[in-house]
């Protein structure tokens, strides 16, 4: 089986408010902010990891497994997939792009091409990138492709056969589990991390993951030197077009300090007569 | 120039003709680990900075943590099982009555090795950013103690006791200073070994021994006693296991900084061991060399402490500095800050520097030699400790208070400046140097 996780750089997001707004509100500057691989993807590189090994070696993919990496992005964005690679990925796809010349829309016709090309059985992404919060290229991929899709994943479970996938997904009150035919698009969300989220009836059952995404060992580093990385301009894959255009953009109003109160009967007076939330 | 083409002084140099790769900068793979070490420090060790720092938890657990998730002790294995077996050819040879085969020396570069030391140093730069403790224990427990067991024992004993040191299934402590006995180490030993029989019998007492209190594993370093005057006894080095009748471990002394790695003191009385437990089986160990050998791997493990420790402190204060509004502007804009700073900067290019050489020494397959070592670790200690205190200063009352850290770096600087080898030590090792030179 095939996976394909698209990777996105982000500014660092433990730093967010760190961010500003550029004079006139036409841009976001994240100056100084290090470049971090967006999370939701890191847990996409993991779940798509745990689906292609034995948790007990997780060196080595299964065979007839491979999990690629693409990213569209600046050409330092190699290091992500590197990152990536040292994870455990077998290779890498770095399409040369501006973000600012990118929209969600554009992104996953893209990423269409790119499925096009390397004919995954599975494309497993983050839920959204936590700079724009866009959360659609996942949706919005899936149509293009016709494929069935399953968002904010919580859980996956590959069938024996390899030919389908049962996502849970978290709601109110429960989880809904939806049987997926491969190929298919799953984005995840946070608890896709968990240690028994992801079955592949070659992991044991008894086997618990680490809590989030694996650390990159430091001999698997040096060998993602040696496995392969491609680059490629973004204008080769024949897509254009930007259609989103941003209006302005503003910082959040700064917030109020609180109050601080002296004992329980106040606070409770005081979410009584003044918040009225009693 | 006016007019026609001057003509090169030198012939241009055909590119590719000449391998010189002289190191200026850490390159993408050097980058790489930090980028995965510091995630994993960031995410596993600054959250538990605070209760390592009021030694509610010990480092053991964090740095087992570390060590399996980025494979180090699975490498360290790999490592002390081909020293088993190299020791095992040696014994071999010795019974045929054939020489020793000599430690295979590699001539000329050995890029690999290079990158091992790289990236040794990177996780210790690392953690030190938030708790160089960490690294004193780990660099005892899984450093020194197992080299010594590794540069003069037997197979079995290496494979019997460095092994699960080096992938930290033990916790390792090497114990050779004394209430009597510190820089003057070997002049000043009180502890002794007196044969008993096939046996041997221990006595003295040991302090400021990094992981004393919680060691499974103790290297204890001592005179072989044969009646002879003190100064002309043998230095020898036996393995001591936790909980040996006789031995007694204290609990974690209190002390100025280094509170995430415990400093103990160990009480021997009467105890006995067999003489399998006497590395190398010889009394004829080499005792002072081994302890030479080890000074320089410790001294050279120093410049990177150092850097992290500066890194930490050169990027918490330009951010204070930045931020930090008094008289109506960022502190920053005073010229006395800025000399901080800017004297903070020089520190880091320097100690960066003197790592930059290490490596770039080791992947020419050369190493530091004593007098080299020593001048490293003298200037990188005192470079630490003036930017740390410097840090503290820019900080102002801030700096005085734990919360912004500055203060505890400081107090872990200081130890840089005492143990292996206080800086009055290592001045009088390189001026000794120099003078023999002639
Ligand atoms: C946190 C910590 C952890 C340690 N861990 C270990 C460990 O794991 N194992 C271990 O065996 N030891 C350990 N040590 C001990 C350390 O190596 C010694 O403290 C160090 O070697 C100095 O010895 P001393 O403390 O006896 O000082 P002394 O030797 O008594 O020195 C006192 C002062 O006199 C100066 N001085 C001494 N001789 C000379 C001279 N010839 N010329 C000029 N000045 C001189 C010194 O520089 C110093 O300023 C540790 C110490 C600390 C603080």
């Amino acid at each position: 089986m095939k996976i394909l996780v698209p990777l996105k750089r982000t500014a660092d997001p433990d730093n967010a408010n760190k961010i500003k707004i550029a004079p006139g509100g036409a841009k976001v500057v994240t100056d100084g902010l290090e470049p971090k691989p967006n999370p939701f993807d890191e847990y996409a590189v993991e779940s798509a990891l745990r689906l292609t090994e034995n948790g007990t070696n997780p060196k080595a993919r299964l065979a007839g497994d491979s999990v690629v990496v693409a990213t569209f992005g600046a050409k330092e964005a190699s290091q992500t997939l590197r990152q990536a690679l040292a994870m455990g990925a077998d290779s890498g796809l770095l399409f040369e792009a501006s973000d600012e010349n990118l929209d969600g829309d554009l992104v996953a016709r893209a990423l269409a091409k790119v499925v096009e090309r390397e004919k995954p059985d599975l494309v497993v992404m983050g839920k959204q990138a936590v700079d724009g919060d866009s959360n659609q290229v996942g949706q919005i991929l899936a149509e293009r492709l016709g494929w069935p899709s399953a968002t904010f994943a919580m859980s996956i479970e590959l069938s024996q056969d390899k030919k389908s996938v049962i996502v849970g997904r978290e709601v109110d009150g429960g989880v809904i589990k939806l049987k997926l035919a491969l190929p298919a698009v799953i984005t995840v969300d946070l608890r896709i991390v968990a240690p028994k989220s992801i079955t592949n009836h070659v992991t044991p059952q008894t086997h618990n993951y680490q809590e989030g995404a694996r650390y990159a060992p430091l001999p698997m580093i040096m060998a993602a030197k040696k496995k392969p990385l491609a680059e490629a301009p973004f204008a080769s894959l024949g897509v254009e077009g930007v259609k989103t255009s941003y209006v302005k953009f503003e910082a959040p109003p700064a917030r109020k300090a609180g109050i601080k109160v002296k004992d329980v009967p106040e606070l409770v007076q005081r979410l009584r007569a003044e918040a009225k939330a009693l | 120039m006016s007019g026609g083409l001057a003509p090169a002084p030198f012939a241009p140099v055909a590119r590719g003709v000449l391998e010189f790769r002289p190191m200026i900068e850490w390159d993408e793979m050097h980058l790489s680990m930090r980028d995965a070490v510091r995630k994993f420090v960031e995410s596993e060790v600054k959250p538990k900075r605070d209760a390592l720092e009021r030694e509610e938890i010990l480092p053991y657990d964090i740095l087992r943590k570390f060590f399996d998730a980025f494979g180090v002790a699975e490498m360290n294995r790999a490592r002390g099982e081909s020293e088993v077996r190299r020791a095992q050819k040696r014994e071999e040879a010795v019974a045929r009555g054939e020489a020793p085969p000599a430690r295979a020396k590699r001539d000329g570069p050995d890029p690999q090795a290079g990158l091992e030391l790289a990236m040794r140093m990177i996780p210790v730069i690392e953690f030190c950013k938030y708790s160089p403790g960490l690294i004193t224990a780990l660099g005892v427990s899984a450093g020194l103690t197992p080299n010594a067991i590794i540069s003069k024992g037997t197979a079995r004993q290496i494979e019997r006791w460095a092994l699960p040191l080096l992938t930290l299934e033990k916790v390792g402590a090497w114990a050779i200073t004394e209430p009597g006995s510190g820089s003057d180490a070997f002049g000043s030993m009180k502890s002794t070994a007196r044969r008993d029989g096939d046996e041997y019998v221990l006595n003295g007492s040991k302090t400021f021994i990094t992981n004393g209190p919680y060691a499974d594993t103790i290297v204890f370093i001592c005179k072989l006693d044969e009646g002879n005057a003190p100064s002309e006894r043998k230095v020898v080095s036996f393995v001591l296991d936790r909980g040996t009748k006789g031995l007694e471990q204290s609990k974690p002394l209190r002390k100025m900084g280094q509170h995430s790695s415990p400093t103990g003191e160990l009480f021997l009385e009467d105890v006995r061991v067999g003489r399998d437990r006497l590395i190398g089986e010889s009394e004829e160990g080499r005792g002072r060399e081994g302890a030479k050998e080890t000074f320089v791997s410790e001294r050279t493990l120093v410049a990177a402490m150092a850097l992290g420790i500066i890194e930490q402190c050169l990027s918490l204060s330009t951010e204070y500095a930045r931020t930090r509004i008094q008289f109506g502007k960022p502190i920053g804009e005073f010229q006395l800050i800025q000399l901080k700073l800017a004297k903070m900067e020089v520190a880091r290019m320097n100690v960066q520097n003197l790592i930059f050489r290490q490596i770039a020494m080791a992947a020419e397959g050369k190493s530091m030699d004593l007098a080299e070592a020593s001048a490293c670790k003298l200037y990188s200690a005192q470079a630490t400790m003036e930017v740390a205190l410097e840090a503290v200063q820019l900080f102002g009352g801030n700096g005085y208070m734990s919360e912004f850290h500055v203060e505890q770096l400081c107090r872990d600087a200081k130890v840089l400046q005492i143990y292996g080898g206080t800086d009055e030590i290592q001045i009088s090792q390189i001026a000794r140097t120099l003078l023999a030179r002639g």
